[in-house]
């Protein structure tokens, strides 16, 4: 006959009277609550990614403004008194909410667009530009260098609406979708204003901004005309500025705009609505997850002090022929801390499973949402599994002190 | 290792104490290692209370048990381990083995605990003592003179200073009596140890240095 071995016997004395279905509810309960927390964060780190990263997800979570200086009945003959100066920006970029400042530089030279066929036309043009990453759906082509064959253009959708909705009706003319707007071909004359030659630039609009109410063209465009054909003493100073805030709808901030006496359209608050309420969800599910987190850590706890509150005559008599209690703790820890370990595991491969799906829910939205979560979801993993062995070997030793 | 007594008192008894002079509780004591000691202790006075508080389960008494210099109701639990595997062994009145586990399953318990007697030897032990055959039966449903049996060679199991024995041999025979004498006094010369037995009416199952009426 085999011996029996110290841990067999232990076990036999110690856990023995347990119930395996207790074990696998508590386990359960855990489970639960873990994934619950772990998941929690994930959906706290994706909202804070797709509102705030650096990813192609539009920045949810910001308002652009466009900002300049107001016009009044004083500055309106002052030469450059719209103008902001590098002191304006530097105060600006340290506004508050304001996370990114943007230049928007106007053309300094004037350009003439001119189509042919059914839709002809021949007008001047304000072109303004932008840096890319205030633009919220960049084309693929938006690059422009002398010598392109062809020069990018966006334009609000608003003129696109303008267009289709109040002129084209009036004038009889035929409505226009974006992608045959696409089509059309112009030539812009550019220059010719200060003894040099104009030159003809081929352009196409290749998208439309619900951002930004103005026609685009690449910066390098703008900058190239400037200083070529650019009205001398004009400078290089933006009369308006593009500013990606976290939440226009902050006091300070309307303060500050207000005090500065700077122009914007203030009422794009949507974005910060649904970061408001995104922030209360999330909020939310966080709070709920920590309950249920601790609710499941305590049935866990409960059942360990259940079975050595069981265990208890064996336990006083085992320490009564010499088990030392940090022995017993020790023998008791090796049987649940496995299981903790088992149940992070589980509970991990739970929330990721959960993340796969919400990016895939994500990318037919649009929105790109990364399979793996960053550290939020590892932190918070390696701080439930301290947290849960610290309660734990806490809960044992102090049961076997008692015992 | 060296038993000390500093007027022990235990507080359930200490009226009683009080009526007669009693030959350990109350007075000042020391019982160097390899001393046999033999307290009689009529019924009442505190036989089992005695061995008990000498093992460190009881605090419920004045003066101090001191071993080896160190006052016991002030040794810390890992302390307490270490003694009660290494320094002092007991074999109680009411048996203590776990009702749940086989004989030889009690035995190993605490055999694997110190790892100082081989299962052979422990085997061996416990065919001289005449319960070999119920090595595999739970020790719940054996008889008083087995469980007995099987405590005894627990206690032997590891290596000790001094022995604690309360009423011993209550449940055997004369032969059995005689068989479980044997192994205990050999084990304990082989420990160079001492012991102190407990018991009810004068006996001469050891070579006693000092009798001492409770």
């Amino acid at each position: 006959m085999s011996a029996p071995t110290n841990k067999q016997i232990l076990n036999k004395l110690l856990l023995g009277r347990n119930r395996s279905g207790r074990l696998w509810a508590a386990l359960a309960a855990l489970c639960v609550g873990t994934t619950l927390l772990l998941v929690s964060v994930i959906i706290w780190w994706d909202f804070n990614e797709l509102l705030y990263g650096k990813d192609q997800n539009d920045s949810l979570g910001s308002t652009f403004l466009v900002i300049g200086k107001k016009v009044t009945d004083q500055n309106m003959g002052m030469k450059n008194a719209t103008l902001f100066t590098s002191a304006d920006i530097d105060s600006v970029t340290h506004a508050p909410q304001v996370q990114e400042v943007g230049l928007i530089s106007s053309n300094h030279f004037p350009v003439y667009a001119m189509a042919g066929g059914d839709l002809a036309f021949a007008t001047d043009l304000p072109l303004e530009s932008v840096p890319d990453n205030f633009i919220d759906k960049l084309p693929g082509n938006w690059n422009w260098q002398p010598g392109s064959a062809d020069l990018p253009i966006i334009v609000s959708s608003q003129f696109l609406d303008l267009y289709n909705y109040v002129f084209a009706p009036s004038q009889g003319l035929p409505q226009l979708s974006e992608s045959s707007v696409k089509l059309i071909s112009m030539n812009l004359k550019v220059g010719g204003n200060n003894g040099m030659p104009p030159e003809t630039v081929r352009a196409h609009v290749v998208g439309f901004s619900d951002r930004i109410g103005s026609v685009l063209a690449p910066q390098s465009f703008i900058d190239y005309g400037n200083q070529k054909y650019g009205k001398p003493g004009a400078g290089s100073a933006p009369s308006q500025l593009i500013l990606k805030t976290k939440d226009p709808s902050d006091t300070h901030f309307a303060q500050y705009i207000e005090s500065h006496q700077y122009s914007t359209n203030s009422q794009n608050l949507r974005w910060s609505r649904v970061r408001a309420i995104v922030e209360a969800v999330t909020g939310a599910t966080g709070i709920l997850a920590i309950l249920l987190m601790g609710i499941g850590t305590l049935v866990f706890v409960l059942f360990i002090e259940l079975t050595i509150v069981k265990a208890q005559a064996s336990l006083a008599l085992l320490k009564e022929i010499g088990y030392s209690p940090r022995r017993l703790s020790s023998f008791m820890s090796r049987h649940f801390v496995p299981l903790i370990f088992g149940t992070l595991i589980v509970s991990l491969i739970l929330s990721l499973t959960a993340q796969y799906f919400a990016a895939g829910a994500a990318a037919r939205q649009g929105l790109r949402l990364q399979l793996m979560p960053g550290w939020p979801l590892w932190a918070a993993a390696a701080f439930c599994l301290v947290i849960l062995l610290l309660l734990i070997s806490n809960a044992v030793k102090n049961a076997i002190k008692k015992g | 290792m060296q038993l000390t007594l500093r007027g022990v008192t235990p507080i359930p008894l200490r009226d009683k104490i009080n009526t007669y002079a009693s030959g350990i509780w109350k007075q000042d004591r020391t019982f160097d290692k390899g001393q046999y000691v033999f307290v009689q202790a009529p019924s009442g006075t505190g036989k089992t209370t005695l061995v008990h508080t000498l093992y460190g389960l009881r605090n419920d008494y004045e003066g101090d048990v001191i071993w080896n210099g160190q006052k016991l109701a002030q040794t810390k639990a890992e302390q307490l381990a270490a003694i009660r595997t290494r320094h002092v062994s007991v074999i109680f009145q009411d048996m203590r083995l776990f009702p749940e586990l086989t004989a030889w399953e009690n035995i190993e318990v605490k055999r694997q605990l110190t790892n100082t007697v081989t299962a052979e030897e422990a085997a061996e032990w416990l065919d001289r003592l005449g319960i070999a055959d119920k090595r595999n039966s739970q020790a719940a449903t054996m008889s008083y003179g087995e469980q007995q049996r099987a405590a005894i060679v627990r206690a032997l199991l590891q290596p000790f200073d001094w022995l604690l024995m309360d009423e011993p041999f209550s449940h055997l025979d004369a032969a059995n009596t005689h068989k479980a004498i044997g192994l205990v006094q050999e084990v304990v010369k082989r420990n160079n140890a001492g012991l102190i037995l407990a018991d009810l009416d004068p006996n001469e199952y050891f070579p006693y240095t000092q009798a001492i009426l409770l």
